[in-house]
């Protein structure tokens, strides 16, 4: 299966443009923006991404719980999830990765790479 | 669209964002330094700080995706500072908040300094003129004179310059929309009653440019240089001026080529400990392998040929040193910079550990802003170090054995991608003339003009080398002859136009050249180009001097034979 559809969520609108060109524009992929965890559960579904990018701070639900509540949906459950986060400590790292997340992406991310740094992740989600 | 299209186009949408950011940021900024000094240190301020610490996660976040990376890191420390408060059930006191309000404040003048970093090569340089355009360079000087003078020597080089003799003329073309990509600042004009820096400090349109600014000037006094160190200028250059320098100066500044990603390789058994230093490094930019089997590292060390090894002091059966030193039984690694990583804290331990062929000892509890400087420092003296020993002191060109290599290098390339190549031999017409009439520190500021001028006309892809004493040699991949042709006719009427000064005495050189092209499909060994460009160069001298002549490799082997 190839990499088409990305769901992102992030609050940051700034952000959230450039994360759209560097995925849409360099990478290819079609992107779906939700600017909150409560967003992403909501119309996730429906977008059946094929992965999903998930920033780690967000006021109100914040990424780890955004990924349980995504994990929870049957039609998900499968989805490769990766953070992505100032914070890169191992010790945060390990701990987002036991979470379920496939890696974790540092912030802040280069817009020339990002989709490659994408497909690298996807590229290993099997193995 | 091709893929450079398309980058453009990409690139093009984010400095769009980027504007609109940097356009939004002062208000932002207004906003939050109006909360902060709100703050009265009680239970009351906890929406507030709430509100601020939101804010400045955004702010975090989005600083250093545009770019703003001092921008970004004070942001973090900012929202870190909040978000301790919000713990402590005891909120900050007066003097705290103060400074923190005056650390909000400071955000708006960190966004003047500019994007930096790995995304503003990519992102950030506002309308870097494509290469092979000339960088239109503004002087602001008083001094008409002078002025026009530096403006028109600057001309000479490639330049395009526009001279303003007002300070305030210079502001208003720069609130207009105009933009140079360099900006050439005189300190004092006492016709306007101003310092330029402390103009610059205060605010102007010349200071959100965005590009790099040089400082000149006949008076320099500490507290100037401190306010254009503060500014982030580039330079800060004593009248009179020594031209060709500050071409050099110029060169560099201006040079937005994206550099080559650093390579760093990481040998570390401790599997998470290594993919968190190759997050951090590779956010930077950087281009990172790890490798967490110790007796693999010589094979990785062959195939990724990094610039630094990070080397772990103790893995399970090695340990640092003993790796450092197997490494350094081969020649071609002794050059290569290691670096200990450990958790080791003990003095006398590290320094025996330095014995064995390393370069520098980091403790394992180093943070990352540490890491990515140490890195970085290292990589880019290791860099300076190889150009040192490649590069010919006085011009900054290759030496005579790397242009050569240089030959065979483009020529291999195009026989593989099937397009011709030229190679050129330049020489200064009558050169031992100017050493015996004005000496030879005249004669070196003639060699380095036109080390300049090859540099500013040719493209980055060429390859110039100083081949023997006033005589060049240029490698021109994808090129033709008719192309080759007009290239250095170009060079050579230019170098003609410039004038050399020496006590009182104004002089001009001229140059002859002698051009081999390699034609497409075309199977000609590096030495015979050489050869007949060489071959070339001689007819022009012969012809009288001061023109380019077109030699046809393997001519004279068929005359030979017929």
């Amino acid at each position: 299966m190839d990499l088409k559809h990305i769901l992102y969520v992030e609050d940051e609108p700034d952000i959230q443009a450039v994360a759209k060109i560097a995925l849409e524009m360099v990478g290819g992929f079609t992107v779906k923006i939700c600017a909150s965890g409560e967003e992403a559960l909501r119309e996730a579904v429906a977008f059946a991404p094929d992965m999903i990018l998930l920033d780690v701070m967000m006021p109100g639900m914040d990424g780890p719980s955004s990924l349980a509540g995504l994990r929870a949906l049957p039609e998900l459950a499968a989805v490769p999830i990766a953070f992505m986060t100032a914070k890169v400590q191992p010790a945060e790292v390990a701990h987002l990765k036991s979470l379920g997340a496939l890696d974790v992406i540092p912030k802040p991310f280069d817009p020339m790479t990002l989709a490659t740094q994408v497909c690298a992740i996807w590229e290993k989600r099997n193995g | 669209m091709d893929e450079r299209d398309a980058l453009k186009t990409v690139q093009a949408e984010i400095a769009q964002l980027r504007d609109r950011y940097v356009a939004r940021l002062p208000a932002e900024v207004t906003e939050m330094t109006e909360l902060a000094g709100r703050l009265k240190g009680d239970e009351n301020d906890r929406p507030t700080l709430d509100f601020l610490r939101h804010r400045l996660h955004r702010l975090a976040g989005s600083g250093g995706t545009f770019g703003f990376h001092a921008l970004g890191a004070k942001a973090r420390l900012l929202e870190q500072e909040v978000s301790q408060w919000l713990e402590d059930p005891v909120l900050a006191d007066g003097p705290t908040l103060e400074h923190f309000g005056d650390g909000i404040a400071s955000l708006a003048t960190l966004q003047g300094a500019g994007p930096s970093g790995p995304a503003a090569v990519d992102v950030a340089m506002p309308p870097a003129p494509a290469s092979g355009q000339p960088a239109r360079i503004w002087v602001v000087d008083d001094d008409e004179l002078l002025g026009g003078e530096l403006a028109r020597l600057l001309a000479q080089f490639g330049y395009v310059t526009r001279l303003f003799t007002r300070f305030d003329d210079a502001n208003a073309a720069a609130r207009a929309g105009e933009r140079p990509d360099i900006l050439i600042l005189d300190v004092l004009f006492p016709d306007e009653n101003l310092n330029a820096t402390e103009a610059l400090f205060r605010g102007s349109a010349l200071d959100t440019l965005g590009c790099p600014l040089l400082f000149v000037t006949a008076f320099s006094d500490f507290p100037s240089q401190l306010r254009a160190a503060r500014l982030g200028a580039s330079g800060f250059m004593e009248k009179p001026l020594d031209v060709p320098k500050l071409v050099d100066r110029l060169e560099r500044m201006h040079d937005t080529s994206p550099a080559t990603p650093h390579r760093v390789l990481i040998v570390d058994d401790d599997v998470d400990l290594a993919e968190h230093y190759r997050l951090v490094l590779t956010a930077a930019g950087m281009e990172v392998a790890v490798e967490n089997l110790p007796e693999q590292v010589m094979e990785r060390v062959a195939t990724f040929r990094p610039e630094l090894l990070l080397l772990d002091m103790y893995m399970p059966g090695y340990t640092g040193p003993e790796l450092a030193t197997v490494i350094r039984y081969r020649d071609e690694w002794l050059s290569l910079p290691i670096v200990y990583l450990s958790a080791e804290t003990d003095l006398d331990k590290q320094i025996k550990a330095l014995g064995h062929g390393a370069d520098d000892f980091l403790t394992k509890s180093i943070s990352d802003a540490q890491l990515l400087a140490s890195v970085r420092v290292r990589v880019a003296r290791s860099r300076q170090l190889a150009d040192l020993m490649s590069k010919d002191s006085l011009t900054d060109l290759l030496k005579h054995a790397r242009i050569k290599e240089e030959i065979d290098i483009e020529l291999t390339r195009a026989q593989r991608s099937g397009k011709p190549v030229c190679v050129a031999m330049v020489d200064i017409d009558h050169f031992k003339l100017v050493n015996d009439t004005y000496g030879h520190a005249v004669g070196d500021r003639v060699i380095r003009a036109i080390a300049h001028l090859l540099r500013q006309r040719l493209r980055k892809s060429d390859g110039i080398g100083r081949y023997g004493g006033e005589e060049f040699v240029v490698v021109l991949p994808e090129c033709d002859e008719v192309m080759a042709k007009a290239i250095l006719e170009d060079n050579r009427e230019r170098f003609g136009a410039l004038r050399f000064r020496h006590e009182e005495q104004e002089f001009a050189c001229t140059l002859s050249a002698g051009v081999a092209c390699a034609n497409s499909g075309q199977t000609v060994a590096g030495g015979d180009l050489l050869v007949t460009a060489d071959e070339a160069l001689y007819a022009a001298k012969h012809g009288g001097r001061n023109q380019v002549r077109i030699g046809q490799v393997g001519a004279k082997a068929t005359a030979g034979t017929t």
